[in-house]
């Protein structure tokens, strides 16, 4: 141990530390959750950030006997709520208020790394770049927010402490959040040939926002809300942006203990032999769990509602291993290194079996049989015997026939890579008895609820004794949609009696954690030489892993929504030939799962680049052919009769298609006809090895499972005539706690200031299936809205009553009560305040708790359609692609947020950008991952991005009270497709597989050339 | 995980520094900017039994212009002070571009250009600098010192001439010659990633634009940075041509460099971005020369 004296936040400290523990270790047990752990301990990440003498470094990479004697800063030094009560402060840091207005913050995980940095850089450079900016805050990595939103916070922050807006407008008397005005005029006319002028900079009554481009179809146009549709403050912002202890592992216990797992070093092989002993005699080490231990109860991690739509085929524990990566052993002790020494102590002998890496080998005859437990539970098609963990056939029309009806044939084997979701937050849990026994799990989870029933029968405890409590999520992208390290901690507090805390490393999320199914996809596609679609084939082989999951519902949606959108032209139209089949095969390799998009995106690279080169051989314009084939409004999706994720089918009419509109303004802000076919524009001036390319892909996705998913809220009103509102729906990062405070805002007539939302636990706010399947503001939104209007009903029962009792001359009925600005106003103007509705409800006449609950499930899942753009230039030299601009056009119905909700399309598109070009893993001939790092598995930083635009088209849904649609899923299918397409454009060079490489690219080159020198 | 437990030092001064050196042996180890140690040490793949770290040693931090024109730097310059210096870009303006290359900033304002040096990273931008600059090192130990060049520096990956007792103390970059050029040439996956290959090109042509000195150093493929002997034979003394500059590329993506097969890229994808780099960096290089 040794002492250390340096000022923390200008405060002069004296502590004693290992000489070995990191300054981020220190600062963390010291209390400072500011400084977020990102798993990698090798400063990859940026999340640990902290300012040392000024400048920003990665606290991970420091050790904290080095600091003596300097200054370091972290988030807790630099602002804080103005208002707390007769006290008031300076409140946040200019930089923290810009980035909260600018909607940079989403899981804010990252958040307190952007809001040092670009303090660093402010202090030294009151100017910055653009350019500057993204150099700056290129060692933090967002996997939420596609870095748009953050430069435009810290562009925006350097003006304001430039002093060129008056400071003085940024703090109202209101205090924090500041409700943000927005503009009148904020949507924009259909677009004119060629460019917008500058519609990003819209001027507030005092500040900017920056808008997303906005298409309003008439029906929108004729809505008028006071709340929906405005770009309203993220309501979690203010606390993120302050770093505070908001997320799972920002807490303290006494006596808690840390967990780790011993990982299979092999791909296949039975434990012949395991001894704990030395483990457990080692001082510190307070239990040591293998298969012996623990109960053996089959089940599955998929965090889905009840049946599960997929095989059991899980354990806790087993007494095999299936995949390098799989557990072993789980130990507790009470400090990371001795818990580290634990496993080093655990001896194990393997029985090796032949092991299953390429999924073309798992159905061969002679196949090693992956799952040989007698425990396993089927689930529809799936046969462990031939290690196939689903299938699915689907014919719609007759295929055959339209293939005999076609001019054309074509046919082409697609690729997709296995993907990271990589979070920045990995995944971790917490779990204690509390005074009553029950087990608590504090979990960073998407589906809190399925976590509960899920694990009830794995610890041997009922549903009614656990609590599973959703604290802020640093992002989860479907990664966290899934049980899988909650029972790790469980196990050791049921074992020890004392909380546990499991957090994964970055190595672990590579070897232990879910992924995107890998897939090898064939398409088949009989065209008229008109163009015409007169049969459509998708056959899939999808890699689900050693663990089938989510293997049946992720490989249907990749037929389900990329083979829907293609239904044929003419006759076809009414009656399209469609075939999708799919064999979800095991592998001794870590198992796929949810990753947002959920399939679709593995379907849309095959399919859109198939109608791409279709329409290149058969001279039609790419746009057009997709257009004439692609579903319209009011027709029949062609999947609902036949498919609906392991659940009885039926029939869906889709009824907004908004896709000739999204194809419209997408060309315009690309300026698709002033670049395609354009041979100037391809080349670039002085430098013959670079060719330009632009592309395209039109996408749908689903909003929701119908029949299926279903979310609950309630509210229940204040005395000052504020309001709770409790929903099960599980933000993590995506802002759906705000846009549910919208829509509850909206009807309850009041700013979202005066909505405290709260998700999600399990015992205080109702079920909510969960963030997933593109669901929350669509299914869980009109949940709220239905509990709002409960609300708003017994509010204005009440209100009529007591503005008779003021004003006994004016007859009014409740149904007459316009709710607004915090009052209940008769159409004479009369009105009574909201407080004073919830005084005279809780205190005066006929007393009542004012509230509502409210809980939906669709019968539909409308589709939302969006037209993806790319811009490219290549280095036909060394294969190398530079992605300088994406578009993305969607129709997504009403947008409820047009910031959060621009914050998801680029995110997403920057997700998609990496399956596009750089991200995949891979394993060696001994199943061992090759990429365990955030420096090997390359994600985008701020100074590597492309230009990001998004436009709005805005339909109005039926089928949802505010018209909505999905937004947060769709962006991740139409790049990888839209960047090959745009390669295919710029040299010519077709890709079969993603991710495009320079060294793929450089070998279709090749082979391109070869081709040509054939000929 | 943590590092496995280890003795720590924060000497003060550069004597004190070699004397707890000289005193550990084989047990210390240097700790500059610590980018790469600390990392390798949480992953305990690096387990010095004592660390000796320089951060404190205020007279290891320094640019000084040489009266040659030369520039030396302190061991423990940071990379980002390189990176912004005004008499490093004014000198040497390949430096500051080449430097802008590694990782990115958090890595930049605590990793040191001599700790880049004395790590040997194969795939590090500074080592192939410093050799294609014709760097010379001081290096010191209680009581002696010894001057080693660039070129003679890097044994083979992570391995150096360095002995146990010796610490790198200042990097020397004799003048660019006049008529010199320079340029960097990578090819990553992104912008920031890992450098598949790379190349460093310095030049140096007279007055009828004949070249007098060429200085191609590769890195990424193999295992420390090469400086090509083919370059010279070919180029000195003979104004480039575009043929002679393609067969450069040609040659020493063929008989030189020594790529392996990694998880970036294969080895035959890795020779032909050297013959496309080579001759790329080379043209550039020839068009900036003056």
């Amino acid at each position: 141990m040794k002492k250390v004296s340096f000022a923390l936040n200008g405060i002069v400290q004296h502590w004693e530390v290992a000489d070995g523990e990191t300054l981020l270790a220190s600062l963390r047990r010291e209390g400072y959750f500011g400084v977020k752990f990102g798993g990698c301990e090798k400063g990859e990440c940026g999340a640990c950030t902290v300012l040392l003498d000024g400048k920003p470094v990665n606290s991970c990479s420091l050790l904290t006997v080095q600091v003596e004697g300097c200054h370091v800063q972290t988030i807790e030094g630099m602002g804080e709520h103005p208002d707390q009560g007769w006290k008031k402060t300076a409140g946040l840091h200019p930089i923290q208020q810009a980035l909260v207005e600018s909607g940079a913050i989403q899981c804010g995980y990252c958040t307190p790394a952007f809001a040092l940095a670009a303090k660093a850089l402010l202090e030294k450079n009151p100017n910055p770049s653009e350019e500057e900016v993204r150099e700056a805050i290129a060692g933090i990595l967002c996997r939420c927010t596609g870095y748009l939103k953050p430069v435009q916070a810290i562009l925006k922050a350097a003006s304001i402490l430039r002093g060129e807006v008056d400071e003085q407008d940024w703090i109202e008397d209101t205090g924090v959040p500041l409700p943000v005005d927005w503009p009148s005029g904020a949507d924009q006319s259909p677009a004119p040939a060629g460019d917008f002028g500058s519609p990003e900079k819209l001027v507030l009554t005092r500040r900017k926002v920056f808008m997303p481009r906005m298409f309003i179809t008439p029906e929108v146009r004729q809505k008028t809300l006071s709340r929906v549709g405005k770009p309203e403050l993220k309501v979690d912002a203010i606390k993120l942006v302050q770093g505070k202890p908001a997320f799972a592992a920002d807490m303290e216990k006494r006596g808690m203990l840390i967990a780790k797992v011993l990982h299979s070093p092999v791909a296949h092989a039975r434990i012949k032999h395991i001894d704990l002993s030395k483990a457990r005699a080692l001082p510190g080490v307070a239990a040591v769990l293998c298969y012996k231990d623990i109960p053996r109860v089959v089940y599955s991690t998929a965090g889905q509602s009840d049946p599960i739509p997929g095989p059991l085929d899980t354990f806790s524990l087993d007494s095999k291993v299936r995949f390098v990566g799989d557990r072993v052993a789980f130990v507790a002790a009470e400090t990371e290194e001795i818990a580290e020494q634990a496993l080093n102590l655990i001896e194990v002998e393997y029985e090796p079996l032949p092991a299953i890496l390429d999924a073309r080998d798992a159905m061969k005859p002679n196949a090693p049989i992956i799952h040989d437990e007698p425990e396993y539970v089927n689930f529809g098609e799936s046969n462990p015997q031939r290690n196939l963990a689903a299938q699915i056939h689907i014919d719609i029309g007759d295929v055959e026939k339209g293939f005999e009806e076609a001019d054309r044939i074509y046919e082409a084997e697609y690729v997709v890579p296995k993907v990271q979701q990589a979070h920045i937050e990995p995944h971790v849990v917490v779990t204690y008895w509390d005074e009553d026994d029950r087990l608590v799990i504090r979990t960073s989870t998407q589906v809190p609820f399925h976590v509960r029933r899920i694990l009830a029968p794995v610890l041997g405890l009922p549903v009614k004794r656990i609590r599973v409590i959703k604290p802020r999520i640093g992002g989860g992208f479907g990664g966290k949609q899934e049980v899988l390290i909650e029972d790790v901690a469980a196990h050791l507090t049921i074992a020890t009696g004392r909380p546990v805390l499991y957090e994964y490393t970055r190595e672990e999320e590579f070897i232990a954690a879910r992924s995107r199914h890998p897939m090898r996809i064939r398409m088949k596609t009989g065209v008229k030489m008109d163009g015409t679609i007169t049969a459509n084939e998708m056959r899939v082989l999808s890699d689900t892993g050693a663990y089938g999951c989510h293997g049946l519902t992720v490989t249907g949606n990749t037929g389900h929504k990329s083979m829907a959108l293609y239904v044929g032209d003419g006759p076809y139209r009414k009656s399209p030939n469609i075939r999708f089949y799919a064999d979800v095969v095991y592998t001794n390799t870590p198992p796929a799962g949810a990753y947002r998009g959920y399939g679709v995106p593995q379907g849309f690279w095959p399919v859109e680049r198939h109608m791409e080169r279709i329409s290149r051989d058969l001279g039609l314009d790419p746009i057009a052919f997709r257009l004439k084939n692609a579903i319209r409004e009011g027709e029949l999706h062609p999947f609902s009769t036949a498919w609906s994720e392991g659940r009885e089918p039926r029939p869906e009419i889709i009824q907004t298609v908004g896709l000739e509109e999204c194809v419209r303004q997408g060309k315009a802000v690309i300026g698709w006809d002033q670049k395609f076919g354009n041979p100037e524009w391809h080349v670039v001036a002085g430098k013959p090895y670079l060719r330009r390319g632009i592309g395209v892909a039109l996408v749908m996705q689903g909003t929701a499972i119908p029949y299926l998913d279903m979310g609950g809220a309630s509210i229940k009103m204040n005395d000052d005539g504020s309001f709770n509102l409790l929903v099960g729906a599980t933000d993590l990062g995506t802002g759906s706690d705000t846009v549910l405070a919208q829509m509850a805002a909206e009807v309850l007539g009041v700013p979202v200031d005066d909505i405290i939302v709260y998700s999600s636990d399990t015992d205080f706010t109702p079920f909510d299936k969960g963030a997933y399947a593109s669901s929350t503001t669509y299914i869980s939104g009109a949940a709220v809205v239905k509990a709002a209007e409960d609300v708003a009903e017994k509010i204005k029962k009440r209100a009529a009553r007591m503005i008779k009792e003021q004003h006994p001359s004016v007859q009014v009925s409740p149904e007459d009560i316009l709710l607004e600005d915090r009052k209940a106003i008769a159409p004479g103007g009369e009105y009574v305040t909201l407080a004073q509705v919830a005084l005279n409800a809780l205190h005066h006449t006929d007393q009542e708790q004012i509230m509502g609950i409210g809980s939906y499930y669709s019968p539909v899942s409308p589709p939302p359609f969006a037209a993806q753009f790319a811009e490219v230039t290549v280095d036909v030299e060394t294969g190398q692609i530079t992605v300088d601009r994406l578009v993305m056009a969607v129709d997504s119905g009403v947008i409820v947020n047009p910031v959060t909700a621009s914050g998801q399309i680029e995110g997403g598109m920057t997700q998609a950008l990496g399956y596009a070009v750089c991200e995949e893993m891979v394993y060696d001939q001994y199943g061992r991952a090759r990429e365990k790092d955030l420096v090997d598995y390359h994600i985008f930083r701020a100074n590597e991005m492309p230009k990001l635009e998004t436009v709005f088209v805005q339909t109005y849904e039926p089928s949802h009270p505010f018209g909505v649609k999905a937004v947060a899923e769709i962006p991740m299918d139409g790049v990888a497709p839209a960047v090959g397409n745009a390669v295919l454009d710029a040299c010519g060079a077709d890709v079969f597989e993603n991710p495009i490489t320079p060294e793929r690219l450089w070998r279709a080159l090749k082979e391109k050339q070869s081709v040509a020198d054939h000929h | 995980m943590k590092p496995a437990p280890f003795e720590y030092y924060a000497p003060t001064s550069v004597e004190e520094a070699l004397a707890t050196l000289q005193s550990l042996g084989y047990d210390g180890k240097v700790l500059a900017g610590g980018q790469s140690l600390i990392p390798a040490m949480n992953f305990r793949m690096a387990r010095p039994a004592a660390l000796v770290d320089l951060n404190k040693v205020k007279e290891l931090f320094y640019i000084k212009p040489t009266s040659d024109g030369g520039l030396a730097i302190g061991t423990m310059t940071r990379d980002s002070v390189v990176e912004k210096d005004p008499l490093v870009s004014e000198r040497f303006p390949i430096v500051p571009y080449v430097v802008k290359h590694i990782a990115h900033p958090q890595i930049r304002n605590r990793g040191t250009f001599g700790g880049a040096i004395a790590h040997a990273d194969p795939a590090a931008q500074i080592p192939a600098l410093s050799v294609a600059l014709q760097a010379r090192f001081l290096v010191r130990k209680q009581g002696g010192e010894r001057w080693v060049n660039a070129e003679d520096f890097f044994m083979g990956p992570f391995m150096t001439v360095l002995e146990p007792e010796e610490m790198l103390a200042e990097v020397v970059l004799p003048p660019m010659a006049k008529g010199s050029g320079a340029s960097y040439q990578q090819v990553s996956r992104q912008k920031g990633g890992y450098a598949q290959a790379a190349v460093i090109s310095v030049v140096v042509v007279d007055e009828n634009k004949r070249c007098k000195d060429v200085r191609v150093v590769l890195f990424s493929v193999g295992e420390t940075p090469i400086l090509s002997q083919t370059a010279r034979k070919i180029l000195v003394g003979n104004v480039p041509t575009a043929e002679a500059i393609a067969e450069v590329a040609e040659k020493i993506s063929k008989d030189e460099v020594d790529p392996g097969t990694d998880i970036h890229g294969t080895a035959e994808y890795r020779r032909h971005l050297v013959k496309v780099l080579v001759r790329r960096g080379l043209t550039e290089a020839f068009e900036r020369a003056k």
